[in-house]
């Protein structure tokens, strides 16, 4: 049987693989019946800054489990910590928060756009591990990884999830007159508002928890 | 443990055994933050930058790429006359690396092809290089750093900017490539090796004769 198993998965491997070499940004989905969801998490007047925790999370429901992957920055003890985040700090985001110096924005996205935003997670996991970060100070390289992973959303033609764009420009009124670690906080904020219509409720998502969870109790 | 290393180190750093060429500056911050990512130049041979390319040097950096038709062409022709102008040195004490900004476009046989069309790809001291562009990203970080995310997500900015670091003396230099020749020969010198007095004295030597002769020639001095 164990056997029989990993001749399988070695012949989905081989066929998956050329998939995965040619397509070039990951735009195809798997066609799979999990649900995936983008959570993106900020909170205000944490640290001596007035700034606070601000991160991207991707969640999986597969059935059996639900997958959480979060990284970028959150307070340990008071402190800030920058890289992944740990379930003591990422729980209490999983429900909506209705106090103004916290935003929640859970959005569902494609098992493509999943597969993507979490390549992204994986790398700056990476340089956290190998102490290659790109700038002296994380707030930064959080901005960075918070850019990069809602960047990657619309990187395939789904136009349906809208953008704040965060590029210095004219129109742009966060980055140029707030401190580097508020802006995702504030970014995340505009992206609550552009996208308010797409947000899962926390009703919605305990629904569509217990429809995932329920074929693997039968 | 300790006083046997100690002991070690002294030993070695006084004895008669012929010491690398290439000797890094105590302060020089090293591996950590050069990174010691392993590279390929166009001649497809793998390397690592801190410790193949960098450790005690003097290099001159630059990025582009190899279907670049802006910038890229024109500082690959000022960094041949840079080359022309040092090529005593080249090779010898110091080293000209041109990385690439788009290492997923640009293998070692691309950036070969570019450096022949630009007459490169056999000069002393030249090397075009690439490699995962995780480490790459990271070496531009490291090197070209703004410290603004716009100008750092910028791909252009980095292609019109020289670095000069050399590691033996811990000195780091920016110059534009788009300056004049003199100027960027005087940035290169701004981090040369620190000269004894008698070489200074030379060369001051000799900056004050062709002043004499300019003086005695014209009646006033012609070259600043």
């Amino acid at each position: 049987m164990k056997r029989r198993m990993f001749f399988f998965s070695l012949i989905s491997l081989c066929l998956a693989a050329p998939v995965t070499a040619f397509g070039q940004k990951g735009c195809e989905s798997d066609g799979e019946p999990h649900r995936y969801f983008l959570v993106l998490a900020g909170r205000s007047g944490t640290f001596y800054d007035k700034s606070g925790p601000a991160f991207p999370m991707l969640i999986k429901l597969d059935g059996e489990r639900t997958q959480v992957d979060a990284v970028g920055l959150s307070s340990i003890q008071g402190k800030r910590m920058f890289g992944t985040v740990p379930e003591e700090s990422y729980r209490e985001f999983m429900k909506e928060l209705p106090a103004a110096s916290d935003v929640m924005l859970r959005l569902e996205i494609t098992s493509a756009q999943y597969e993507r935003g979490l390549k992204v997670l994986r790398t700056w996991e990476r340089r956290v591990k190998e102490d290659a970060l790109l700038y002296p100070d994380v707030s930064m390289d959080n901005i960075l990884l918070v850019k990069q992973v809602t960047e990657s959303l619309n990187q395939c033609g789904e136009k349906e999830i809208k953008l704040y764009k965060l590029d210095w420009g004219f129109e742009d009124k966060i980055s140029d007159n707030t401190l580097p670690s508020r802006i995702p906080f504030l970014f995340f904020k505009e992206m609550k508002r552009l996208n308010e219509s797409l947000h899962v409720r926390d009703d919605k998502f305990e629904e569509y928890r217990s429809a995932a969870a329920r074929p693997a109790k039968q | 443990m300790y006083r046997r290393n100690l002991f070690a180190n002294f030993m070695s750093d006084n004895s008669a055994a012929p010491k690398s060429p290439f000797t890094p500056h105590p302060a020089s911050p090293g591996a950590k933050r050069f990174t010691n990512a392993l590279l390929r130049t166009h001649e497809n041979k793998e390397v690592k930058f801190y410790d193949d390319l960098i450790k005690g040097r003097q290099v001159i950096i630059n990025y582009m790429y190899a279907t670049c038709e802006g910038a890229c062409p024109l500082v690959t022709s000022k960094l041949i006359k840079v080359h022309k102008a040092l090529k005593d040195r080249m090779g010898k004490d110091l080293f000209m690396y041109s990385i690439t900004v788009k290492p997923e476009q640009d293998d070692p046989a691309a950036l070969k092809a570019f450096a022949e069309m630009h007459g490169a790809a056999n000069l002393p001291g030249w090397l075009f290089l690439t490699g995962d562009p995780y480490d790459i990203e990271t070496i531009r970080f490291r090197l070209f750093r703004w410290n603004h995310i716009k100008f750092d997500l910028d791909l252009s900015m980095h292609t019109s900017m020289l670095r000069i670091i050399n590691d033996a003396t811990n000195r780091w230099v920016m110059v534009t490539p788009e300056a004049e020749m003199y100027t960027i020969l005087k940035h290169i010198s701004f981090a040369d090796p620190p000269k004894s007095f008698e070489e200074k004295l030379e060369e001051h030597k000799a900056i004050q004769k062709k002043i004499d002769e300019e003086v005695k020639q014209y009646g006033y001095r012609k070259i600043i």
